[in-house]
């Protein structure tokens, strides 16, 4: 069986190569999920790197988001992939575990070791790559949520949105309440809401929240759900107070317009609403002089803790060396300009130095980034855990039985848990 | 009431039914052709305007920059041909061989390749794409269309109406000294017009519609489908809705021309199929 | 009326009686030359599909059967547990509620497609004026791309939708259709049958297209009604496309995952993770190829059982 499967691989390897131009070329390839923005800069990025580099040309292609990551796992499982990619973040621990990521070697970027390389990004920010002591992926994203305020609907009820915006998320349920709007019985417009369409928007919200009550989804090992603690139930209780004890909010709305998520927002159907650095560029100019971008909700402010997540370039472990090494200079060209990078892309850069380049006054002033990077330097990754999708996705359920259907919050999580640890003891 | 007027009555009720269900069959239409001329901004507006205060006509050209939408669509073409041919011979001789025949194990075989239709597409995903890249068409057309090049749906349709042609027919074709070839030329397909008709539309629209199995085997721009660059007009959390309608609009005209041409021979089929013949 | 005709599909007596002859010499185990000479025929007819699928599809379907006994996690090679995954699979509510929601949706979506799916085809068979473009008409939603139709029903769903809208202007309230455990599934089941019906429906058209004018004729001229047509002379000879549709709508409703992925992520908890997003997530998103296998053998000995029982039935009722 076992050397069945090494001769298929073998044959495959041998065709891949005999048949792949590239490898006498040392062209190099490249793949990323769509996103028209960085889509665009990325190709530019190639011609630029080609014509300095004819001899090392870069292929670049891109993928529909939705089933990217299923392409790449095929294509890593039958030794076909590119020979750089980008991942989120939260499937690196996945993907490491399995070894089909080359680390990255920060002396081939020009740091000494990682330490050194850590010091030129934002504090934390490589975290989320970093497994075993080892660099993965390079970011050129930083990305992070704030909140996001409608000043008409605010100055309507009677409120300064310069000074009375929410800080805690209790003083979100009360404000939200004041922001509420409704005809007859039905919320036509909701003070407050949080994207709920994806398990993994379920997570990122309830994974900060549940760490700023001093609580985590999982425990040291990594090998037992902890989310039905008590800062797990009072995190999933701040959800529940909003949609049912405020009624600030309509949570079958949040879970159903997946349609577009920060959507309802500049449609006026939301007062308040939590959301990424890339929608100001979403929502464009005219639009966001009615809004306004104050810091993640908190429940202590004087101890914040707000989400942070990244796409990443990663290396296939399966190329020589020497090329891995071209690759590496190909990274350095892609991540090396976070000015540029925020101008085409409209996400925050992880540089230190980001938000005091040169040119960046208006982008912090009038584009918020300054609340952004703030929030983005409190930011934690979502629980590492190789598992993760199935920790969301065990999350969300019981979220959804919460908010949707009014069930008790520990009863809920402690069956979330269930979950997550039979999923966890799998190898 | 007498029973012509039951009859007309119940003739106009059966034309309120068929455009009743035209509207609510074309609804999700209409608000596609609209969306595709409005602003990015118009497309989920509520309540919804039909016809925008200004027709975004622009977006269609726009669009069509957004990728190399030329390349998808030749793409899509050559795959929907070449499996909608394959399809078109294969199934029909084996769905003969089928329904005309008697061979030994004829139920088993039948079975077996009705069985392919049972595993869905995901989990036989990794094995396929080895078989295609052991014979090298991983990123070629061959690997876009040899994998499709057979249905056993295709098969099973074509069995299902060769059974309805009388053996009358095919005993006299073999009295008079045709061929087994020949019956199935001359007897078999144009007695089964309709059958292939259907067939050849719904493998052209299924093909022209394929997205999973290129989206694994095209790895550069150039191989890409129709489908695939649409799909890739969407980002992480926003997307051009206008402009994905627009091109939503363009990629049904293709599978609305093949049903126009193909819907007569249902037509045609009615004069040909007579046992007369 | 009815003594030929509603026999079943076959012609005049003469006809039959050849037919029959025919059948007997395939069926016997005569040594006529005539008779080996048919047999091979038979097999090289469908000999040029047959190893197309075992290159295409039978070898990959045993490869997915091998792995059901593996823990596989795509990257890793493969370690024999033996029944493991199926133990796993049984173990785990999920797989249960993913199989039921399956069930739910195949029936849901198949048994309307073959009552509407067979109305429609009868409508479109009439002459009327305009014929060709009321069938472009009813054809339009098989013609729409299946990633379109997630994007666009997605907003036909949105609380403040075009559905809703419509609802409102009749007086009946907002229902928030992908975020009730209730109404989510229905929602999925709708579009199945928006988009199955002129599918099943121009397969029908085609079977009733091959429906020889003169049964018709004869019947009309033994002073039929239209209902008495109908059941004797439309639907025995329209039943082996009838015998499709049924098995056929089946196995292609089951296999619904686009909508499911891109609208709902299989929520609200779990009502619409059919099972093969169960299939997917399992082995794509969770790593797990050899529980996502075992979970399709699941599916696949279901499917093939019911596929036996529903032919069965129809040879028994005559078709076969």
């Amino acid at each position: 069986m076992r050397r069945f499967l090494m001769t298929q691989l073998l044959v495959g390897m041998v065709t891949a190569l005999l048949w792949n131009p590239a490898f006498a070329q040392q062209r190099i390839t490249w793949w990323e999920h769509s996103n028209p923005p960085h889509n665009n800069y990325s190709k530019d990025l190639v011609a630029e790197w080609n014509k300095k580099n004819p001899k090392t040309p870069v292929q670049y292609d891109f993928f529909a988001m939705t089933p990217y990551f299923q392409k790449l796992t095929a294509a890593l499982s039958t030794r076909s992939a590119a020979d750089m990619f980008t991942l989120i973040d939260f499937l690196l621990p996945g993907f490491t575990a399995k070894k089909v990521l080359a680390p990255i070697r920060p002396e081939w970027l020009g740091y000494k070791d990682l330490e050194d390389m850590k010091k030129a990004y934002i504090p934390g920010a490589l975290d989320g790559y970093i497994h075993e002591g080892k660099l993965y992926a390079i970011p050129p994203i930083a990305s992070g949520f704030s909140l996001f305020i409608n000043r008409k609907h605010f100055k309507e009820a009677g409120l300064d949105p310069d000074k009375d915006y929410p800080r805690t998320w209790e003083d979100v349920g009360r404000i939200g309440k004041k922001l509420v709007k409704m005809r007859g019985s039905r919320m036509v417009r909701e003070g407050f809401d949080f994207a709920m369409h994806s398990s993994t928007w379920t997570m990122w919200y309830f994974n900060t929240t549940i760490r700023q009550y001093g609580g985590e989804v999982l425990d040291s090992s990594g090998k037992k759900c902890t989310a039905n603690s008590e800062a797990g139930v009072k995190a999933m209780n701040v959800r529940a107070r909003i949609a049912h004890h405020y009624k600030a909010s309509d949570p079958t709305v949040s879970f159903g317009t997946n349609a577009l998520p920060a959507d309802d927002i500049p449609k006026g159907r939301v007062s308040m609403f939590i959301t990424h650095a890339g929608s100001v560029a979403q929502f464009g100019p005219k639009m966001m002089k009615d809004l306004k971008v104050v810091p993640f909700p908190q429940v202590d402010p004087k101890n914040p803790v707000t989400p942070i997540y990244g796409f990443a370039l990663a290396v296939n472990p399966h190329i020589s060396e020497a090329k891995q090494k071209i690759v590496h200079a190909v990274l350095k060209h892609v991540v090396n300009d976070s000015k540029t990078w925020y101008e085409r892309t409209s996400y925050p850069h992880p540089d230190k130095n980001f938000l005091n380049l040169p040119g960046m006054e208006e982008a912090r002033t009038k584009r918020y980034l300054g609340v952004f990077v703030k929030d983005i330097s409190n930011g934690r990754f979502l629980q590492r855990s190789d598992k993760i999708l199935e920790l969301n996705q065990a999350i969300h359920r019981a979220m959804e039985r919460v908010v949707l259907k009014k069930e008790d919050s520990r009863k809920s999580l402690d069956r979330a848990c269930k979950e997550i640890d039979a999923a966890l003891a799998k190898k | 009431m007498s029973r012509k007027t039951m009859l007309r009555l119940g003739g106009a009720l059966i034309s309120v039914l068929t455009v009743g269900g035209v509207v609510v069959m074309l609804l999700p239409y209409f608000w596609m052709v609209s969306s595709s001329i409005k602003t990015g901004i118009e497309v989920f507006d509520l309540p919804i305007k039909w016809i925008p205060d200004e027709i975004q006509w622009v977006n269609y050209p726009n669009a069509l920059t957004k990728g190399a939408f030329g390349v998808y669509f030749f793409n899509s073409f050559v795959v929907a041909f070449a499996v909608m041919a394959g399809n078109l011979v294969f199934c029909t001789l084996a769905g003969y061989g089928l329904a005309k025949f008697r061979f030994p194990h004829r139920e088993l075989c039948f079975r077996l390749i009705l069985s392919t239709l049972m595993l869905p597409l995901e989990i036989v995903l990794v094995p396929t794409f080895l078989v295609v890249r052991e014979l090298g068409l991983v990123n070629t057309y061959g690997g876009l269309i040899a994998p499709l090049a057979v249905d056993a749906f295709g098969v099973f349709l074509m069995r299902q109406s060769i059974r309805d042609i009388p053996d009358s027919l095919i005993e006299a074709a073999r009295m008079d000294g045709c061929s087994e070839f020949g019956i199935f030329w001359r007897i078999i397909l144009p007695n089964c017009k309709p059958a292939l008709g259907a067939l050849a539309l719904l493998a052209f629209r299924d093909n022209w519609d394929q997205f999973l199995w290129p989206f694994i085997v095209a790895t550069t721009d150039d191989l890409k489908t129709f489908p695939l660059g649409l799909a890739q007009m969407e980002g992480i959390d926003s997307a051009a809705y206008h402009e994905i309608m627009a091109l939503a609009v363009l990629g049904m005209i293709p599978a609305a021309f093949i049903f126009l041409f193909f819907q007569r021979a249902f037509v045609r089929g009615i004069t040909l199929t007579g046992l007369k013949e | 009326m009815g003594r030929e005709i509603g026999a079943g599909r076959t012609s005049p007596s003469m006809v039959r009686r050849s037919a029959s002859l025919l059948r007997r010499w395939g069926a016997g185990g005569g040594k006529s030359s005539l008779h080996s000479h048919l047999r091979w025929a038979g097999f090289f007819f469908v000999l040029p599909a047959l190893i197309h699928l075992v290159i295409f599809k039978f070898y990959p379907m045993l490869q997915a059967f091998r792995l059901s006994f593996f823990r596989y996690d795509l990257m890793s090679p493969p370690v024999f547990t033996g029944l493991e995954n199926y133990k796993l699979l049984w173990e785990n509510p999920l797989f249960h509620q993913s199989f039921w929601v399956s069930v739910k949706y195949m029936f849901g979506v198949s048994i309307p497609e073959w009552f509407f799916a067979l109305g429609l085809a009868l409508l479109l068979n009439r002459r009327m004026p305009g014929r060709a473009v009321i069938r472009l008409a009813y054809f339009f939603p098989i013609a729409m791309s299946q990633i379109v139709v997630a994007m666009v029903w997605k907003f036909m769903y949105h609380p403040f939708g075009l559905v809703n809208t419509i609802l409102e202007t009749f007086g009946i309230g907002r229902i928030n259709w992908l975020s009730m455990e209730e109404s989510a599934l229905p929602a999925l089941i709708a579009i199945g049958i928006w988009r199955g019906i002129p599918l099943f429906g121009v397969i029908y058209l085609a079977g009733l297209q091959a429906i020889p004018k003169e049964y018709h004729e004869a019947a009309i001229i033994d002073g039929a009604g239209v209902f008495q047509r109908f059941f004797y002379v439309t639907i025995p000879l329209l039943l082996p496309t009838i015998m499709f549709v049924m098995v056929l709508s089946l196995l292609s409703a089951v296999k619904v995952f686009l909508n499911p992925l891109v609208m709902t992520e299989g929520g609200p908890n779990g009502t619409t993770r059919v099972l093969p997003y169960f299939i997917y997530e399992t082995g794509f998103a969770f790593f797990r190829m050899g529980e996502a296998a075992a979970a399709s053998m699941v599916l696949f000995v279901f499917l093939f059982g019911l596929t036996l029982i529903q032919l069965r039935l129809l040879r028994r009722g005559g078709v076969e």
